[in-house]
C-alpha cells in the first residue's frame, strides 16, 4: 500500500514536471526571458567594467550577489557545526597513534609520492584562489582542493601525522573565516559610505576605486579558499576520529 | 535615509558573524559560549526595536546591497508585517536562549555545546534574513541554513530517537528544499529576473502561464513542509517532541510560522493578486486542507499521552489557522494570520519550555505523571496554564484576538465552513489544554512522585517562561498597539 502511494506521488511530480518542461520558454532563443531580460544584459556587457573582473561569473557571484555568497558559506559552515554536533570533534590534546586500519601498510612508493605531490597540491589551490578573478576557478575550488590534499595525506599517513600539522588550535579560528571576510567587506563597504557588501566605496577617489576593488574580490577569495579548506580537513578529520580512536583504545 | 537603513542587514549578519566565532570562543574557554552568544541576539533585538515606527504599516525600507540597484543585485526589504515577525523572532529566540544555558549542559556535553550555539544563532539569523530578504534565491539561501541548522539541532542529543527523528526530517525537508529550487528556477526561466518586486510586476505579463502555475504549485508543496502544512507534517510530532526543548520552542513557535510567512510572501508579494486566476485553484486545496491539519492536529493532540507530542501536534492544529488566515484573502484574515504568529510563537514557545522544565526539575514527560504538579512547582504550572488560555483563544490572552479575526476574516469572505472548522479547533484546544490543566490543578499526585522538598524550576528558567506567558497576556490587553497597524498592512498587501 505505502508503496503504491509513494509510487502514484512520483509518477503524478514525474507527470508535472514533464508538462512543465514542455511548456518552458525554448532553450537557447534569443527572445525567451532569461536571454531578453536587462538583468542578463547588463551582466554581460557591464560586469568586466563595473566590478573590475576578467571574470564575470567571479564578478556575479562575489559583487552583484555577494550577499547570496555569504549565504552560501554560512551554509558551508553550517555542514560542519552540524557533523560536529553529531559527530564530536576529535579531543584536543590527545596524542593519537597512528592506527594502520588496512590488512597492508601503504608502500614506501605511496607514502614517497603523496608526501612528494601534497604541497603542489596546494601550490596549485593557491594559484587557482588568487586568479579567481581572471581565469575559471576560484576560493571554492581552490579550497576544495586543498581539502582534497588533505584527504589524500590523511588516508596514507593517518589521523595522527595530518592532525600535528594542522592541528585544532589553528582551524578552529579560521574554519569562519569566509564568512568573516564577507562582514569585514561589508562593513568596509558601510564605512566607505556605500551598503553593505559595496566593494567601491564612494567616498573615495573614483580613479582609486579600481584596484580597492580588485584588493577586496581577492581578499574574500582568498577568505572563501581559506574557510572552506579548514571545514573540509574538519569534516574529515570529525568523521574518521572515532575509528581512529577505536584502534587505539588500550 | 540616516544610519537607520543599515539595521536590518546587521540584525542578519550579527548574529552568523557570532555563530562562526564561536567555535574559537569554545576553544578557549568552553564557559564562556553560553553568555558570549546571548549578545547577537541581544544587539539584534535592540536594533529591530530601534526600527520600530520607522518602517510605516502601508510602506517598506528597501536597502540594496552593494549598491546594485534591485534586479542586479539582491535587496533587502522590510516591510511592517516583515520587521513585525522579525522582532517576535529575535524576542523568542532570545529567551529561549536564556532558557538553554542551564537546561541544555544536561543533555549535551563538550565540544557537542559549542556547536549548540553555533547552531542556535545561525538558525536565528537565518530565520531573520528569510524573512527580510526581497531576492527569491536569496530566500533559498537563508532557507538551506535553517534546514541544515535545525536537522542538526533535533539531531544534537545524539541518541537513537532523536537521530531517528532527524533522519525522518531530512528525509522530508531535502525534497522539498530541492522543489523550492525548482519553482525558482522555473520562475526565472519565465521571467528573467529573481527579484520579488520586479517578478510581480513580470508575473503578469509573462506568457508562460503554464510555468508558472507549477512553479506556484512546488513553492506551496516546498514551503509547506517547512511549515507543517497539514498532509506534510509527518516530521513534525517527532522531531518537535524528541528535541532538546529550548530547540522544541524554536521549531514549534518561530520555524514553521516563517514557512507560513514564506508562502504568505510567495502568495502576495511575488505572484500577487492581481495574478490570482493563477493561484485559485492551488489556494482553495491549501485551505481544505488547512482545515484538514485544524481538525486532525486538535483530535490527535487529544489522543497523546506525551506531553511534548501533545504540544507539537497542537502546533499541526495551529498552522491551519495561519493558513487559513492566509488563503481568506481578506484584511482581518491577513491580520488575524499575522497576529497569530505572534501569540502562537509566545504561547507554544512557553508551553514547550514548561514542559522542559518537568522534564529538567523531575524526567516527567506523561500527561499522567503531572498529576499535582502544581503544589511543587506552582510556578512553572501557573505559566503553563495562562499560555494555554492563550492556545485555547479565551479573552483576554492574544490568541483570543487573533482567533477573532481569523474568524471575522472567514465569515467577510463568505467562508463560513472554515469559519466553523475554526471554532470547532477552539474547542477540540479546550479539551486537550483543560484535561493537563485538570491533571496539574486538580488531580492528587502519585505515591512518591512528588516528593515535598522538590523545588520549583531555578529562576534563569523561570524569568523567560513568565515573559512568554504575560507576553500572550500583554498583547491580549493591548492589542489596540499592533492590529490597527497589521490591518493597514494588510490592506496594503492585498
Amino acid at each position: 500500500m505505502k508503496r503504491v502511494v509513494s509510487l502514484l506521488f512520483i509518477a503524478a511530480l514525474l507527470a508535472l514536471l514533464l508538462y512543465v518542461v514542455a511548456n518552458m520558454p525554448p532553450m537557447g532563443d534569443p527572445e525567451n526571458p532569461t536571454n531578453s531580460s536587462e538583468v542578463i544584459k547588463r551582466y554581460l556587457n557591464e560586469a568586466e567594467e563595473e566590478t573590475h573582473c576578467e571574470n564575470v561569473i567571479t564578478g556575479i557571484i562575489l559583487n552583484y550577489r555577494g550577499y547570496d555568497t555569504m549565504g552560501e558559506v554560512t551554509v558551508i559552515f553550517c555542514a560542519l557545526a552540524a557533523v560536529l554536533a553529531v559527530l564530536g570533534r576529535e579531543k584536543r590534546g590527545k596524542i593519537y597513534a597512528y592506527a594502520d586500519r588496512s590488512r597492508v601498510p601503504s608502500s614506501a612508493i605511496v607514502r614517497t609520492m603523496v608526501a612528494f605531490l601534497v604541497p603542489f597540491i596546494i601550490l596549485f589551490s593557491i594559484y587557482t584562489i588568487l586568479h579567481g578573478e581572471i581565469s575559471p576557478g576560484g576560493g571554492f575550488q581552490g579550497g576544495a582542493i586543498v581539502g582534497g590534499s588533505m584527504i589524500i595525506f590523511t588516508t596514507i599517513f593517518g589521523l595522527y601525522e595530518s592532525s600535528q600539522r594542522i592541528p585544532q588550535k589553528l582551524r578552529a579560528p579560521l574554519e569562519g573565516s569566509a564568512v568573516i571576510t564577507f562582514f569585514i567587506v561589508g562593513i568596509l563597504g558601510m564605512a566607505g559610505g556605500g551598503n553593505f557588501l559595496t566593494y567601491a566605496w564612494p567616498n573615495i577617489a573614483t580613479n582609486l576605486q579600481p584596484s580597492v576593488v580588485t584588493w577586496l574580490t581577492i581578499l574574500v577569495e582568498i577568505g572563501i579558499g581559506l574557510g572552506g579548506a579548514m571545514v573540509l580537513i574538519s569534516i574529515l578529520f570529525s568523521m574518521i576520529r572515532e575509528e581512529e580512536e577505536i584502534a587505539v583504545a588500550p | 535615509m540616516g544610519a537607520y537603513r543599515h539595521f536590518p542587514i546587521l540584525m542578519i549578519t550579527i548574529p552568523l558573524l557570532c555563530a562562526v566565532l564561536m567555535p574559537f570562543l569554545g576553544y578557549l574557554r568552553q564557559k564562556w559560549v553560553a553568555w558570549a552568544a546571548l549578545i547577537p541576539l541581544a544587539s539584534s533585538t535592540i536594533l529591530g526595536f530601534l526600527l520600530i515606527g520607522k518602517v510605516p504599516p502601508d510602506g517598506y525600507i528597501s536597502y540594496h546591497l552593494g549598491n546594485w540597484a534591485p534586479p542586479w543585485g539582491i535587496e533587502v526589504r522590510v516591510d511592517f508585517m516583515g520587521l513585525f515577525l522579525m522582532l517576535v523572532v529575535c524576542c523568542i529566540s532570545f529567551l529561549a536562549l536564556v532558557f538553554s544555558r542551564r537546561y541544555i549542559e544536561r543533555e549535551v556535553s563538550g565540544g557537542r555545546l559549542t556547536a549548540y550555539y553555533v547552531l542556535f544563532l545561525l538558525m536565528s539569523g537565518a530565520m531573520l534574513g528569510f524573512v527580510a530578504t526581497g531576492d527569491i534565491f536569496n530566500l533559498f539561501v537563508f532557507m538551506e541554513i535553517l534546514a541544515l541548522s535545525s536537522y542538526a539541532l533535533v539531531a544534537i542529543t545524539g541518541n537513537r530517537n532523536a537521530v531517528r527523528a532527524a533522519f525522518k526530517y531530512v528525509l522530508m525537508g531535502a525534497p522539498s528544499s530541492i522543489m523550492v529550487l525548482l519553482a525558482i528556477g522555473f520562475l526565472y526561466s519565465a521571467t528573467g529576473t529573481l527579484n520579488m518586486a520586479d517578478l510581480a510586476g513580470r508575473i503578469a505579463e509573462s506568457g508562460y502561464s503554464e510555468v508558472l502555475i507549477v512553479s506556484f504549485i512546488l513553492f506551496v508543496i516546498g514551503f509547506g513542509v517547512k511549515a507543517a502544512l497539514f498532509p506534510l507534517h509527518m516530521w513534525l510530532p517527532d522531531a518537535h517532541s524528541i528535541a532538546p526543548s529550548p530547540i522544541s520552542a524554536l521549531l514549534s513557535g518561530l520555524l514553521v510560522e516563517v514557512g507560513a510567512f514564506a508562502i504568505l510572501r510567495i502568495t502576495f508579494s511575488v505572484f500577487t493578486t492581481s495574478a490570482d486566476n493563477l493561484m485559485a485553484g492551488t489556494l482553495d486545496a491549501v485551505s481544505i486542507f488547512a482545515a484538514a491539519a485544524v481538525l486532525y492536529g486538535g483530535i490527535m493532540a487529544i489522543m497523546q499521552k506525551d506531553l511534548k507530542m501533545m504540544i507539537a501536534y497542537s502546533t499541526v492544529s495551529h498552522i491551519g489557522y495561519i493558513f487559513l488566515g492566509i488563503t481568506a484573502f481578506t484584511r482581518e484574515g491577513l491580520a488575524g494570520a499575522m497576529y497569530h504568529m505572534l501569540d502562537h510563537g509566545l504561547a507554544k514557545a512557553c508551553l514547550f519550555l514548561c514542559a522542559g522544565c518537568f522534564i529538567y526539575m523531575k524526567g516527567y514527560r506523561r500527561i499522567d505523571e503531572l498529576k499535582g504538579a502544581w503544589r511543587q512547582m506552582p510556578w512553572t504550572c501557573f505559566a503553563f496554564a495562562l499560555a494555554s488560555i492563550s492556545v485555547i483563544g479565551i479573552p483576554p490572552t492574544a490568541g483570543f484576538i487573533s482567533k477573532f479575526y481569523l474568524i471575522y476574516g472567514n465569515f467577510t469572505s463568505q467562508r463560513w465552513p472554515y469559519a466553523l472548522v475554526l471554532l470547532v479547533g477552539a474547542i477540540l484546544a479546550a479539551v486537550y489544554c483543560f484535561r493537563v490543566i485538570y491533571y496539574m490543578f486538580f488531580q492528587p499526585g502519585k505515591e512518591g512522585a512528588w516528593e515535598e522538598n522538590t523545588r520549583d524550576a531555578a529562576p534563569s528558567m523561570l524569568t523567560p517562561i513568565w515573559i512568554l506567558s504575560l507576553g500572550t497576556l500583554f498583547f491580549g490587553v493591548f492589542s489596540g498597539l499592533i492590529i490597527d497597524s497589521l490591518l493597514k498592512a494588510a490592506q496594503y498587501l492585498l
